[in-house]
């Protein structure tokens, strides 16, 4: 399959967990991304979003503020954000939405980049990768179809589509309004059977991670015991694999799965794979360039299956 | 929250008036939610619904139908250093089904928010600030995950602030606008010498 | 058309009369032979329309009712026994016998084997005697040849686990119907000429919308109230929910307009004293209770021109005497001549002859032209006839001192919602101020204590829902809250029951607007000597702590009761009451304005509680279905009254004096002193033939042998 011609171009917003925890993520999402037409351009100097639970917890004047200093970067490149991560979102979505509908609000934030010498405008909008995937605008599911080459053939495959992209609902405006379902959407279970794999349905699957509000910080074992929940639903539909759009519950999922079996005694060794990382398999990329030899919890059986 | 089973301060808890009286209430608390988290916390009618949909209740005593309960009544103090404060996960499940239109965890978010403006605040969160005040981001790089960058072609240190810290003074200068740091370093301070 | 048309049924109703009374004495000769059956078919098989035993054909028919019946006995069971019952020449089932296909199954079956007579097993004569007689007349026989027996009510519901002996109950009640169906008669239905005009009793805005939408419709009507005005409890309400506009301002263009309709005759300060008779024609009197002051037209009829109360107050300025305005519950003063408020219709004072020490200030004072007061008048009673008569007697505030725990005429600052009403009104006692009543300052913080005596089952409050306080009180909320800046409105509550159209929308308005909402109902309240402040002890069950709410003001949602003089009200127009002391609908829900006299509707509270919206909807429901009779001009009477057989009847008249609806009287026949029946009066109760010593009374459709024959086939189990 040869690489389509970039016809879109974005600032691709890394956020943190990605780059610092799952540089596969960002190696997949950068290499699935063009074969399938869209350019990622680093957006440089970007930060932490910042974190929306703990920052939003602390002072929500800081996270707009903070948010609102990447999107100026975004704007001065004259860009539009691309990101993979839905804490990320949840931040730079939200707050450019906020600032772009909330005069007072955008004076104020203004009032301290002016310290820095930066003025938030408003003219720059923010994608999460899983939404230009599935938005034939941009790619589409026949594209993602097109561009698979070793398909997922056999794969049970569960979706954890986590919070902040999506909800709350009311909040939220996209292309596609069929995202808006937050009670029981099923627009991931379609890229995953664009790829090839078998998506599995299991109880409740829009619940939490368990991670964001800090509550990972916070409080561990209640944190992980959302996640626990979680696992034994999904491990009860008999899925070979969890994939998630959100670096930060692929953390919890994956390295959750290691701090469950120490805090609680029980192992589920159920691999974890971001859906771009899932997509470079797909597309024919070899599980190191992916990165996928980092996860914790190992790939190998998912991998023996697919390949 | 560690408690002493000293029995002075046990009998002390039990002898204490657990009675709701009007004089308990700071009336404008609900205001200074509304005013925060944009959503009209004063209109909850406690169906809860909102308890129903959180992944935290089933597993503690954090009921967030009772923390808007407290919003409608100004019970300040007694919403803020109640340590549940701190278990929403902001799933927002809540929020999508309130039928009243509300944010519950926009409501929780602004709790938050006041209390920390009294020093309440776990110190994770503070962590948090500190570290991004340190490199601009909350989860920075490491050794360890450079070489893996590296092994993948990726470079060393993310295009971000990692790779760019001529950015940092401006990230410092925000934070330093609300006294950020300042707070959070004073804090973890006193909490941990 | 219409005169036509009341010709030709009238000329039928006088055949069907002439042949009614052919058939009695053929009965007689049926009885005659209940006690040595056979021989009886020959006699009369000479009546046309009568049937013996001997050759009685009965179609039975049984209803499934969906799984209602079938669901709790063995349907086929009961099928294949009945076609071993004598005379029984059909057996059929159905799913639903009451529907189209289940009708047409019965009127073909009849058809097809020369049935005499039809029983339908399936629910009660009260859900579908009607349907089913149809049919059965349909199907080319008399109405009256159909019997029901009800496996559904009495059976299948309460047996509803006992397969088995529901089953044997339903054969049972099948064989039972069957003998009587075996000796039903064919029977013709009287009409009576109804008179046209009906009375309304009670003129709040349930009886002034009755009379409006009766008067609308072309007929006279008698408006009595006992009050010295019109208007009710609606006239006492300041603002209502949930669209705020002022009570008075909606409902006195309707008092207006009841003073001024021509076909409206109002009597105030009157009371039904007797009713007489039956639908159609209905003979009341009326008590118009000594008022003290003449109208123009009264004073016109004495001569006196161009006299009588002009309602200018001159006497009221005079009088001496002061006593608490009711109307005001207590909380201003009038005089012992007053009128309720300024906006009354009609517009004529009234003496309270129980304060009125008559010493003649007034008449003094009102002068020699008007010349309108007479200390010295009397009570004075009329008579009037109607053919239907509406109910609308609204209800009593519940004496909410007896629940003592919230300290009502103990705490002076604790008050009812009529008396906040009254309060917030800007034409009340404070001139719309609302104040304590221990010292008349403005209240900062007020408590609304809900179910205050409703939902109550401990035997001194009321156990219903009272189901309008909810809203009146989130609307007081609103008025303190408009009224008042910085008055704090607290609503203990257990449930908001706002069900109405903009209700729940009322609702949220009003939280929005800064009522704070508690959920618990108010175990006690205190007061603080000193301040006079109360203390509301709660538990706000949401936040899951005990509440003490220290307020200025209480205000008790009080519930509200039956009118006290119900059981009077009951008795005189033969109407009953449900278990919770109001006024009895015909059915809760299917005939929610009739009562089970025909003839007598009900309107607005007296029937439960209801808000304004809902009593106005009834009182224009009572309207129409009580103009329907007067409308037709004549209604048709079941034919169940009782027959006098001459030859038996030895004049003793014991059953006149016996009779409740004063229907009998002895007539002198052939030089023989015979008792009579009026027909139109008798309402087939039986007393007179039970009691008749020489069984010389015949009652139709419940006559001795087919009793007899009932009572045999259930005692005998259908053997001879």
């Amino acid at each position: 399959m040869s690489e389509s011609k970039a016809n879109h171009t974005f600032a691709f917003y890394l956020g943190c967990i990605a780059p610092n925890r799952y540089p596969g993520c960002e190696s997949a999402a950068i290499k699935t991304c063009k074969k399938l037409g869209i350019d990622l351009v680093p957006l440089k100097g970007a930060s932490c979003c910042p974190a929306p639970g703990a920052f939003g917890a602390i002072d929500l004047n800081v996270w707009y503020a903070m948010a609102a200093r990447n999107l100026v970067l975004a704007e001065q490149m004259k860009m539009d954000i691309a990101l993979l991560c839905n804490g990320c979102y949840k931040s730079i979505w939200e707050v450019n939405h906020k600032l772009k509908h909330n005069k007072d609000l955008r004076d104020g934030v203004n009032e301290v980049l002016k310290e820095i010498d930066m003025e938030y405008k408003g003219t720059c909008n923010v994608y999460h990768i899983a939404e230009l995937l599935y938005n034939e605008k941009y790619v589409g599911v026949n594209k993602v179809r097109d561009s698979v080459v070793t398909p997922m053939t056999g794969a049970r495959i569960a979706v954890h589509y986590g919070c902040h992209l999506t909800k709350p609902h009311k909040d939220r405006e996209f292309e596609k309004s069929i995202m808006l379902n937050t009670e029981h959407p099923s627009w991931m279970e379609e890229l995953v059977a664009a790829i090839g794999a078998t998506p599995v349905e299991y109880r409740n699957k829009m619940q939490c991670c368990g991670a964001g509000g800090g509550v990972r910080g916070y409080d561990i074992v209640h944190s992980l015991d959302i996640t626990n929940e979680k696992m034994i639903n999904i491990m009860e539909a008999k899925a070979d694999a969890l994939t998630n759009i959100c670096p930060f519950c692929q953390l919890q999922f994956d390295r959750g799965q290691i701090e469950i079996k120490e805090k609680f005694g029980i192992s589920y060794d159920l691999p974890v794979l971001h859906f771009c990382e899932l997509l470079g398999l797909a597309q024919g990329m070899s599980p190191q360039e992916l990165g996928l030899d980092l996860h914790a919890i190992s790939c190998e059986p998912f991998l023996q299956k697919v390949l | 929250m560690a408690r002493t089973k000293g029995y002075p301060e046990a009998l002390e808890k039990k002898l204490k008036d657990q009675r709701f009286y009007r004089e308990d209430s700071t009336p404008d608390f609900v205001n200074r939610i509304e005013k925060i988290s944009r959503t009209m916390a004063h209109m909850c009618f406690q169906c809860g619904t909102c308890t129903g949909s959180c992944p935290s209740a089933p597993r503690s005593s954090y009921r967030i139908r009772k923390f808007m309960r407290r919003a409608v009544l100004g019970l300040e103090n007694e919403a803020l250093t109640d340590p549940d404060l701190w278990l929403c996960t902001t799933c927002y499940s809540c929020t999508d089904r309130c039928p009243r239109d509300i944010a519950p965890t926009d409501v929780i978010m602004a709790m938050r928010n006041i209390a920390f403006t009294h020093d309440i605040v776990p110190v994770n969160f503070l962590k948090t600030v500190q570290a991004i005040y340190k490199t601009g981001h909350g989860v920075p790089n490491n050794d360890v995950n450079r070489a893996a960058r590296e092994k993948l072609g990726l470079t060393r240190d993310p295009p971000t602030t990692h790779m760019y810290p001529e950015y940092m003074p401006g990230i410092r200068k925000i934070l330093d606008h609300y006294h950020m740091k300042e707070n959070a370093d004073r804090i973890v301070k006193e909490r941990e010498g | 058309m219409m005169v036509e048309k009341k010709k030709t049924t009238t000329k039928k109703t006088e055949t069907k009369k002439q042949e009614a009374k052919k058939v009695a004495p053929v009965k007689q000769e049926v009885k005659k032979q209940a006690a040595a059956p056979a021989p009886a078919a020959q006699n009369a098989v000479a009546a046309p329309g009568a049937t013996t035993q001997k050759d009685a054909r009965i179609g039975v028919f049984i209803c499934h009712c969906g799984t209602n019946i079938a669901g709790s006995m063995d349907i086929q069971a009961v099928q294949d026994y009945a076609k071993t019952i004598p005379h029984v020449a059909y057996v059929d089932n159905y799913k639903y016998m009451c529907s189209m296909p289940g009708q047409t199954l019965i009127q073909k079956a009849v058809k097809e084997n020369n049935l005499t007579g039809v029983v339908v097993a399936a629910c009660t004569p009260r859900l579908h005697e009607p349907t089913f007689r149809t049919a059965t007349k349909d199907a080319g026989l008399n109405p009256f040849r159909f019997e029901m027996a009800n496996i559904r009510d009495q059976n299948s519901w309460v047996h509803m686990h006992d397969r088995e002996g529901s089953t044997e109950k339903a054969k049972d009640a099948v064989r039972i119907a069957v003998a009587k169906a075996a000796l039903l008669q064919d029977l013709f239905p009287k009409s009576v000429p109804v008179e046209p005009a009906a009375m309304v009793v009670g003129a709040g805005v349930a009886g002034m919308q009755a009379s409006l939408d009766l008067a609308a419709a072309g007929i006279k009507t008698y408006l009595i109230e006992s009050d010295m005005s019109i208007g009710g409890r609606m006239s006492q309400l300041d603002k209502t929910f949930p669209t705020l506009d002022c009570s008075q301002c909606i409902l006195t263009p309707k008092m207006v307009d009841v003073g001024r309709s021509e076909k409206i005759e109002l009597m105030t300060w009157s009371e039904v004293e007797n009713v007489e008779g039956y639908i159609g024609n209905f003979e009341v009197t009326i008590k118009k209770k000594a008022r003290g002051v003449m109208t123009p037209k009264e004073a016109a009829a004495k001569g006196i021109v161009g006299g009588g109360c002009n309602g200018c107050g001159d006497c009221d300025a005079v009088c001496p005497v002061i006593k608490p305005n009711v109307f005001e519950v207590g909380m201003k003063p009038r005089k012992a001549i007053y009128i309720n408020h300024p906006q009354v219709v009609p517009l004529i004072y009234t003496i309270d002859f129980n304060a009125c020490v008559k010493c003649g200030l007034c008449v003094t004072a009102c002068g020699p032209e008007k010349r309108a007061i007479d200390l010295n008048m009397q009570d004075e009673f009329i008579k009037v006839k109607v053919g239907t008569v509406i109910l609308a007697t609204g209800y009593d505030i519940f004496p909410i001192e007896n629940k003592q725990e919230w300290g009502y005429k103990r705490y002076e600052n604790v008050i009812t919602s009529l008396e906040f009403e009254r309060l917030i009104c800007a034409s009340g006692p404070t001139g719309g101020h609302l104040v304590r009543p221990s010292d008349g300052q403005t209240p900062m913080r007020v408590a609304f204590v809900l179910c205050a005596g409703s939902r109550d089952n401990t035997g001194i409050g009321k156990p219903y829902c009272s189901r309008f306080c909810c809203m009146y009180s989130l609307k007081h909320a609103h008025q303190i809250v408009e009224k008042i800046p910085g008055c704090v409105p607290y609503i203990f509550y257990m449930d908001i029951r706002s069900f109405g159209k903009m209700y729940e929308e009322f609702y949220y308005r009003i939280q929005n607007e800064g009522a704070k909402f508690i959920r618990g109902r108010v175990a006690n309240i205190l007061e603080d000597p000193k301040t006079k402040n109360l203390h509301v002890y709660a538990d706000d069950t949401l936040l899951d702590r005990p509440v003490d709410m220290e307020v200025d003001l209480v205000v008790l949602a009080a519930a509200i009761e039956p009118k006290a003089d119900t059981n009077r009200t009951r008795k005189l127009f033969g109407v009953s009451c449900s278990q919770d002391g109001w006024l009895l609908e015909a059915h809760p829900k299917l005939n929610p304005c009739g009562t089970t006299t025909a003839g007598v509707f009900l309107a607005g509270v007296c029937q439960g509680p209801k808000d304004i919206p809902d009593t106005v909807a009834q009182a224009e429901g009572a309207a129409s279905a009580a103009s329907i009779p007067i409308h037709m001009g004549e209604v048709e009477l079941e034919p169940y009254f009782a027959q006098c057989i001459e030859e038996k009847c030895a004049g003793c008249g014991m059953c006149v004096n016996l009779c409740p609806y004063s229907a009998l009287s002895l007539v002198e026949k052939n030089g023989r002193t015979v008792m009579q029946v009026t027909e139109a009066k008798c309402k087939g109760c039986g007393t007179c033939g039970g009691f008749c010593p020489g069984g010389a009374i015949w009652m139709q459709h419940f006559a001795t042998p087919q009793i007899v024959a009932q009572i045999d086939a259930f005692l005998l189990g259908g053997e001879e």
